[in-house]
Parts: C-alpha cells; sequence; structure tokens
C-alpha cells in the first residue's frame, strides 16, 4: 500500500519497538562481531599462506599426485623456459621463480633431524623466506654452501649464525651426497612445524649437490589474492594448448592446513548463525504476536473497510521488514564500533602449535557486513510470516469486537 | 428535523435486498437465532435507521449487510449480487467501492493523522496523490474539520473523531453508509451535531444511510424508522 503506514505503526508502541530493534541488533552484532574476526584471521591465514606456497604454483602432475618414483617430475629449463614464455601474456603476474625441494638430514654433533630442504633463487622478488629472517642475514646471490635455519631447528641442535652443519641427501641418480652448511641466518615462523623441517638454501647449490639442472615447481605471483582461481584456470588453458604436461595449483589447494581452518572457520559462524537465528526468531515472534494481538480490534477495522487479508498481510510484513531492516543496521553500527575498539586494543593471542603471537583484530567492510545483516533480516521475517498469517486471516467480525 | 425536503428525493431502483435472512449462533450446544427471516429493501436515498434495545440483532443484521459477516441463512444482494456468492476477496472489494462504515467507538488507525484516516480508503482504491489529497481537503471541509487534518486521533474531541469516521466512510463515495452506534459515545450535542451532518450528507449525495442505534434521540432523522427485537424487523412509520 504505502511504505509509511507500516513504519508509522511501528512508533506506537515505542517501547515494545525498542525492545524489538534491540534483540536483532544485539543478534546482528554478535554476529558481526564474530564474523568480522574470523574473516580477519581467515584473511591473515590466506596472506601467510600465500607467502608461503605464492599465488600458484606450476608442476608435474606426478609431483602433485607423489606418483613418479626419484625426481623424474623434475622440470627442465627448457620446459621451464617454455612456461616462462606463456606467463608473459598474463596482465595480473608479479613475478615467477623455481624451487626444488627435497628431502635431507642435517647433523650437528650428535643431534640429527630429518629435514625438507627449499632450495630457492636468493634475492628474488616473487617468494623468499627473506622476511622471516630475524638473525643473521637472507641468502644472497654470492652464497653457496650456505642455509637460513628455523628457530626452533637451531634451537633443537644448539646452533647459531656461522655454524656449520652437515647435509645429507639423495642425489637424483639415487647416489648419496653429503655438504657442509654453513648457516647464514635463523628465521622464525609462526608454525613450530615449519620451523623444524623447512631450511632453506641457493637454488644453483642445492641443484649441484642434486645433480641436476631441474626444479621441481614454478612459483607464481599475482597482483591480488583473490585472482587466484581466475588465473588458475585461464593458466593452466594456456598450459594444456601449449601441450606441456604441467598442472597449476591454486594456493588454497596446496596448504590442507588452510582448507581445514577455513573450513573449520565455516563451520563455528554456521553454529553462531544458527544460534543468532534461533534466538532472534523466537523473541522475535513472540513480540510481534503480542503486537499484532493488541491490535486485532484494528486490523478488524482496516478488513471491513475493504483492505484484503493479503493486503493486511503485506502491511504486517512491511512493518517487521521495517524492524528487521533498522535492527540490523543498529546491529552493523554496534558490532563496527565494537570492532574498532575491539581493533584499538591490539590484543595479541598466539595459536597453538605456533611460535609467533598474532593481533587479533575485526574485519569491519561490506563484505563482512553483509551476512550478519541478511541473517538479522531474514530471522526478523520469518518470525514474522506466522503472527502476519494469523492476523490476517481473523474474522472481520470477531476482530471488531475485540475490545 | 424529519421534514420530507430533508431527504434526499433522488429515490432510485433498490440497492439492498435481504431475503429471508437469518444468523444463529450455537452456544452451549443449542442453537440461538440473532435474526430470523428478514425481509428489508433500502433504496437510493434511503435514510433509515434501526431502533432496537441491547442483544435485538442490530449489530448482526448490520454485519451481514455490511458484508462483513455471512448470513446461516437467506441472502444479501446489493445492486442485484449476492453477497453469499462472493470470495473473501470480492467482498473486500465491496466493501471497498461500495459501503462505507462508521463505527461506534469510532475505530479511527491511531498512528495517522485525521486526513490520513480519511485517505485511507483512497490508499486501498490506489487513486493517485493528487486526487486523494484534493478529495480528502474537501470532505474534511464538508465535515467542518479542515483545522485538524494533522491532529491524531487521541488529540480530538469525541464528536471530532466521529465526523473524521464519517468522513471516511464517505471519502470514497459510496452507494451506501452503515453506522452503528453513531451517537453512543457522545453527548447529546454533538450526537446531534453527528446525526445532522449525516442527514445533510444523504441529502446532498443522495447515498442510503442505514443507522443502527438503541438512542432514541437518533429516530427523529429517520426516512424511514424500523424496529428489530428478537431478531426481527418492523417497519414503522415514515418520515
Amino acid at each position: 500500500m504505502t511504505w509509511w503506514i507500516p513504519l508509522r505503526s511501528l512508533v506506537r508502541n515505542r517501547r515494545r519497538t525498542a525492545l524489538s530493534i534491540a534483540i536483532v541488533a544485539l543478534g546482528t552484532a554478535i554476529s558481526f562481531f564474530v564474523y568480522g574476526f574470523l574473516e580477519d584471521s581467515r584473511l591473515q591465514i590466506q596472506a601467510s599462506t600465500v607467502s608461503q606456497f605464492g599465488n600458484l604454483q606450476i608442476a608435474s602432475t606426478d609431483l602433485w599426485e607423489d606418483t613418479a618414483e626419484g625426481y623424474e617430475y623434475l622440470i627442465s629449463p627448457e620446459l621451464e623456459a617454455q612456461v616462462r614464455t606463456l606467463m608473459d601474456t598474463r596482465g595480473s603476474l608479479t613475478g615467477i621463480t623455481e624451487q626444488l625441494q627435497f628431502p635431507g638430514l642435517v647433523a650437528a654433533g650428535d643431534e640429527t633431524q630429518v629435514v625438507r630442504i627449499t632450495a630457492q633463487v636468493p634475492e628474488n622478488e616473487t617468494l623468499t623466506s627473506d622476511g622471516f629472517v630475524f638473525e643473521g642475514r637472507p641468502l644472497q646471490s654470492t652464497d653457496v654452501a650456505a642455509v637460513v635455519m628455523g628457530r626452533s631447528l637451531a634451537e633443537r641442535l644448539n646452533v647459531g649464525v656461522g655454524d656449520v652443519v652437515t647435509l645429507t641427501l639423495t642425489t637424483v641418480d639415487g647416489a648419496y651426497n653429503a655438504s657442509p652448511l654453513q648457516i647464514v641466518g635463523i628465521y622464525k615462523f609462526s608454525s613450530e612445524q615449519v620451523e623444524l623441517q623447512t631450511l632453506f638454501m641457493p637454488l644453483t647449490f642445492a641443484q649441484l649437490l642434486l645433480n641436476t639442472t631441474g626444479v621441481d615447481r614454478l612459483i607464481v605471483n599475482l597482483s591480488s589474492i583473490a585472482a587466484t582461481g581466475r588465473e588458475v584456470v585461464a593458466i593452466q588453458q594456456q598450459i594444456d594448448q601449449a601441450g606441456l604436461s604441467l598442472e597449476a595449483r591454486p594456493w588454497y589447494d596446496l596448504s590442507p592446513i588452510y582448507q581445514q581452518l577455513s573450513g573449520y572457520f565455516d563451520i563455528l559462524f554456521g553454529f553462531l548463525t544458527l544460534a543468532v537465528f534461533i534466538l532472534v526468531f523466537f523473541i522475535i515472534l513472540q513480540v510481534l504476536t503480542l503486537a499484532f494481538l493488541e491490535r486485532t480490534r484494528e486490523i478488524g477495522t482496516i478488513r471491513a473497510l475493504g483492505t484484503t487479508r493479503g493486503e493486511v498481510f503485506r502491511q504486517l510484513i512491511a512493518e517487521s521488514g521495517w524492524l528487521a531492516v533498522l535492527g540490523s543496521l543498529t546491529g552493523i553500527l554496534i558490532g563496527a564500533l565494537l570492532g574498532l575498539g575491539f581493533n584499538a586494543i591490539g590484543l595479541e593471542w598466539q595459536p597453538p602449535g605456533t611460535v609467533e603471537a598474532s593481533v587479533l583484530s575485526m574485519q569491519i567492510n561490506g563484505m563482512t557486513m553483509l551476512p550478519p545483516f541478511l541473517v538479522g533480516v531474514v530471522a526478523t521475517l520469518l518470525s514474522a510470516i506466522f503472527p502476519s498469517i494469523q492476523t490476517s486471516r481473523l474474522r472481520v467480525v470477531d476482530a471488531l469486537r475485540v475490545e | 428535523m424529519n421534514e420530507g425536503s430533508q431527504f434526499c428525493h433522488e429515490r432510485g431502483e433498490p440497492f439492498l435486498e435481504a431475503v429471508g435472512l437469518g444468523k444463529t449462533y450455537t452456544v452451549g450446544g443449542s442453537m440461538v437465532y440473532a435474526l430470523r427471516d428478514v425481509d428489508f429493501t433500502a433504496a437510493q436515498g434511503d435514510f433509515i435507521v434501526i431502533n432496537g434495545p441491547s442483544g435485538s440483532g442490530k449489530t448482526t443484521f448490520l454485519n451481514l449487510i455490511s458484508a462483513i459477516d455471512r448470513p446461516s441463512h437467506g441472502e444479501v444482494r446489493i445492486q442485484g449480487v449476492s453477497t453469499s456468492e462472493l470470495s473473501e476477496r470480492q467482498l473486500a472489494g465491496l466493501r471497498k467501492e461500495k459501503i462505507g462504515l462508521i463505527f461506534q467507538t469510532f475505530n479511527l488507525i491511531p498512528v495517522l493523522s485525521a486526513a490520513e484516516n480519511v485517505e485511507y480508503p483512497l490508499l486501498l482504491q490506489r487513486l493517485p496523490k493528487p486526487e486523494r489529497t484534493a478529495r480528502v481537503e474537501a470532505m474534511l471541509e464538508e465535515v467542518g474539520l479542515q483545522d485538524m487534518a494533522r491532529r491524531r486521533p487521541n488529540e480530538l474531541s469525541g464528536g471530532q473523531r466521529q465526523r473524521v469516521a464519517v468522513a471516511r466512510a464517505l471519502i470514497t463515495r459510496p452507494k451506501l453508509v452503515l453506522a452503528d452506534e453513531p451517537t453512543a459515545n457522545l453527548d447529546s450535542e454533538t450526537g446531534g451535531q453527528v446525526m445532522q451532518l449525516m442527514q445533510r450528507l444523504n441529502q446532498e449525495h443522495c447515498v442510503v444511510f442505514i443507522v443502527v442505534t438503541h438512542d432514541p434521540a437518533v429516530t427523529p432523522y429517520a426516512q424511514r424508522k424500523i424496529r428489530i427485537h428478537d431478531g426481527k424487523l418492523t417497519e414503522g412509520v415514515a418520515a
């Protein structure tokens, strides 16, 4: 009918309307706060994962599926050159580098540790461990038998910058090889597991030790994390068209931990949303049922004047719609203010299995506001359906008799 | 007051007919007749007062002829169409287009101003805003409330509220206006003013007015006087 009659009806009982708005707002604010916090955690993990893996990696399917025997999956310099030519056409690409990972055994004195060596091009701008080095220095182009070691491993081996450790490995031909490596830097990372098991060394020296000229993967960085999925598809099409036996995989497929955490966050938010939804639904149902009951005579009057059941239903739903929108907007506002306060405090938390505390914060933007806003609106509107149907179906004569 | 010249002279075809109309309720397992075998006709321009004591069936009769309730037997015909054959939606349409209702307790919508209450039936008819505004202003002037247009019902006196209700009933230019105890909540002077207003509107617009009341002060305004007792109608002395 009109937008203002339902809105005007809301102000008739200000206390009840305020209570309804407060309930919807509280539910929305809680939902927004938790969702914003989880999304911030998710983004931090995304950034951390991308810094570890790049936006995407290109390698042989045998490497991804772990179906190769030995080092058959290595990418030759010729194949790498072909891929780099293809990548030149990608506008969103910001960098590409090679990497070679292989297992080894590192020893210092009586202590030994099984490790996974990540050999990379020193001083490349695409993906390095440089930012994590907190003691000593990162790898340099002039380095040969040098290594950057994790803090936890250094503590376990009781070694530091300048010390020498011995690396034992198997070459691509299956022969044993060993080499002394000088520790030039110590890095720290959010995961203790990574610190214990991952060593970084120059690619050319690693190829020398393994007796190969190949690499096992090409790491590609893009201008944005969000572009990853789209670029993976496009790059894979180019690779397939060129007839190369390689496969591009996005960072989120390369990190099972991210997928698990992301799934966990979804479940957490899902449960919370459900709880908020149920809470808002039943309280608003009760409030609206009472509010509509009090207006029985008025409903009878407008029905007697010629308002159809459908029009009454739509008017009541419109009232609830206003309530839903006002309540949810208020909730978003409260949640945003809470979030700003929370972000300003800068609370730190050290997740289990990590060595670095991270700052707890909340994402406040349109993308994190929308789902809680919709939860508030939908819960309120759904709770209004039953009392609205019931009220609109009242017999006119009965409704007019109510005092 | 009850001279013939004060009523509409354009007497037309029967607008409203009730044939063998009855309404029964089941109370405690036994059937109670609220209205039985009523035959009734109202033509264009009639000003009819139906008088009777409490519980005589006045409101039941009004509910049936205003199409807000369905008869147990018999039928109501409005311009030849039986209300029993109409769906809920069609009955709502009939009330919206052809019937104006005035209630004992005014039944104004409390959150709307006097003008908005009068405008409400026009909103149902989906008339454009300029036409609604013009008609509401004219109608409020006609009932002498042009200065009260923005007031809410709780800011109006009983007489003013009932005049708003009269304006609301007439704003759609209905053929039939039904008033249920329109003076019951008013003092005698205000009640008289409201009745004079209704009589004038009947005269000017040739609308059928059926006023149900047990207030003897209303009877002198009648062109046709009908007595209702124990659910039966008896035509009285014509005005």
